[in-house]
């Protein structure tokens, strides 16, 4: 007892109970749960099985039956149209202004750090604006659009089955873009400034100097973010919920927002279960990639 | 073109291009202060011909906006303390040592970093309801939220670890301190400041999470203010001021603290993530 004490105190003993706590903590309230997800999609579960841990098991039923409804297919579209437009607005737009700010004059880093705000936001607040700013009749957007003469008419963001998955994405877009921006400066600022000094020199001029410098170093950093992107974009919940609720008719569901709409609006809490488990592996593999693109920096 | 004219165009056009990116926070706080029938007008107006300032304390009162900060407040401080509590240890012995098993425990740390509560929401609330821990939902949240945020937590912290030279912390030894002592003694104090702000950050997003107080917290009085901002905008709402109104109250404490403390949290924020 006297020994374990004092190496609690001055020894090995510290540094594993230092660790241990935390990780048994994380892996009773995510690892279990992430197991008890999967098993869960294997099972027959109901309001009234809600309450035991013994129910009937019913093998693939779960998955089949997800793959043989009609709105499967269309929502699983969704979701990767979603990701793919909101990572690439996301990217572009944060890498112009990261471009851009990295001219460095007086204030830039400052001005930069403002972008953040979108990032620091509840979600809900965010889609509360952006909702407003969408809205058909009297949303400022509709304005803006149709004074630069872009649309003819209202575009009802919210409600047409075209524009609603749209609507989210720009929310979206608008979001993320600060983040992307932020991490990207990181990166750049970390390329030497003589490379440029020299190819300049050299006679290259702006454009080469981008894609024979600029785009070659940021190689790590820009896998690293867009996987990060990839993984926020996945998780993005609230803006479905503060905009569109999914609608119309799935128009604009996503397979993170319905796999909480099945188990939380309908009580099929089984369905739930198998959707998450399905995406989980995808977030799983998309981490994989980011923690490999940012490994040298996690080995120190 | 001198440097001087250079730099003030630079400058000039990053106002600008902050402005339009702003722009959405700008009509949050114009749209609270319109009147009903401007807040509708065609054109819109872009400065408010007739604020009305009672519509904060209106929206406050009405909505019972104090019994949703408060709970905000509360969920927040608790996970908060629940992370702090258990991530800064760990965060430190991930800094420390560099072998298999710090690698693997920061390769777990990283993958249950990334689960999407949306996802996991399913079967934390199942689990939960069998232990009985939804008789608690305040309780409930509070745990769903500290291991969804604490992975994010030990990075940013393990990255100001990090930076704490080893040498001071081997002297205090030497000098007949105790890892415990050497632990609260010198490193921690060395790091107070990024722990400070991987704090503020993880405040934050905790301040404003949904998902898990959505699915869990039924009672209204328990509700956060997330969740009472979502209540509030039905499919055909029309109180657009109110609701912005609501968002404004909810929204300006975070933004103060982050417009203040701005640089460092960068700082912190972009050392964990990546560098």
């Amino acid at each position: 007892m006297k020994r374990f004490l004092s190496s609690m105190i001055d020894g090995r003993g510290f540094d594993i109970g230092l660790v241990s706590l935390p990780l048994a903590f994380l892996l009773t309230l995510s690892g279990l749960p992430l197991l008890y997800n999967i098993v869960m999609s294997f099972q027959e579960v109901d309001m009234f099985s809600l309450g035991s841990f013994w129910r009937p098991f019913v093998g693939l039923k779960n998955y089949r039956d997800l793959f043989a409804q009609p709105e499967t297919w269309p929502i699983l579209a969704n979701t990767a149209t979603f990701v793919i437009a909101s990572i690439a607005g996301q990217f572009l737009v944060g890498f112009g202004l990261a471009l851009f700010f990295w001219t460095n004059f007086p204030g830039a880093s400052w001005l930069r750090g403002l972008f953040l705000v979108s990032w620091v936001m509840p979600g809900l607040v965010v889609g509360a604006i952006w909702n407003w700013i969408l809205s058909g009749d009297f949303g400022v957007l509709n304005f803006i659009l149709r004074e630069t003469g872009l649309i003819g008419g209202n575009i009802f963001w919210r409600s047409d089955p075209d524009f609603s998955l749209w609507a989210v994405i720009i929310a979206n877009i608008w979001l993320g873009t600060s983040f992307n921006m932020i991490l990207l400066s990181v990166g750049l600022s970390a390329i030497p400034r003589d490379l440029y000094e020299a190819s300049e020199l050299d006679g290259a001029n702006v454009w080469q100097r981008f894609w024979t410098i600029t785009l070659p170093m940021m190689r790590a950093s820009i896998g690293a973010i867009i996987a990060l992107g990839l993984i926020f974009t996945l998780q993005q919940f609230d803006l479905f919920a503060a905009i569109t609720s999914g609608g119309p008719n799935n128009a604009s569901n996503v397979t993170q927002y319905w796999a909480w709409d099945l188990s939380f609006r309908q009580y099929d809490f089984a369905k739930g279960a198998t959707i998450s488990v399905i995406m989980i592996v995808f977030v799983m593999i998309a981490s994989v990639v980011y923690v490999r693109s940012t490994r040298h920096e996690v080995r120190g | 073109m001198s440097n001087v004219t250079r730099d003030r165009l630079l400058f000039a056009a990053a106002i600008i291009l902050a402005g339009i990116y702003l722009f959405p926070l700008y009509w949050m706080y114009i749209t609270t202060i319109k009147s009903g029938s401007e807040m509708f007008a065609t054109p819109p107006t872009f400065w408010p011909t007739d604020p009305q300032w009672q519509i904060f304390g209106n929206v406050w009162q009405g909505r019972n906006m104090g019994r949703y900060i408060w709970n905000s407040l509360v969920i927040a401080c608790g996970a908060v303390s629940v992370i702090a509590v258990l991530g800064v240890g760990c965060a430190y012995v991930l800094a420390r040592y560099r072998n298999i098993w710090v690698d693997i425990g920061l390769f777990l740390i990283l993958m249950l970093q990334v689960l999407p509560a949306s996802l996991m929401v399913t079967p934390i609330f199942v689990g939960f309801s069998q232990v009985g821990l939804l008789n608690y939902p305040r309780l409930a949240v509070i745990l769903a939220i500290a291991a969804k945020s604490m992975p994010f937590f030990v990075v940013l912290v393990r990255a100001t670890f990090m930076s704490v030279p080893q040498e001071l912390e081997e002297a205090a030894l030497v000098d007949g301190n105790s890892r415990v002592g050497a632990f609260f003694n010198i490193v921690l104090p060395l790091a107070r400041n990024g722990i400070l702000v991987s704090v503020i950050l993880i405040f934050m997003q905790a301040f404003g999470e949904f998902v898990y107080s959505k699915s869990m917290i039924q009672a209204v009085e328990l509700q956060p203010a997330s969740v009472g901002l979502n209540s509030f905008m039905g499919p055909n709402t029309n109180e657009w001021n109110n609701i912005m109104a609501y968002a404004a109250i909810y929204v300006t404490p975070i933004l103060a603290i982050f417009v203040l403390l701005q640089r460092r949290i960068v700082s912190g924020l972009t050392s964990g993530a990546l560098k």
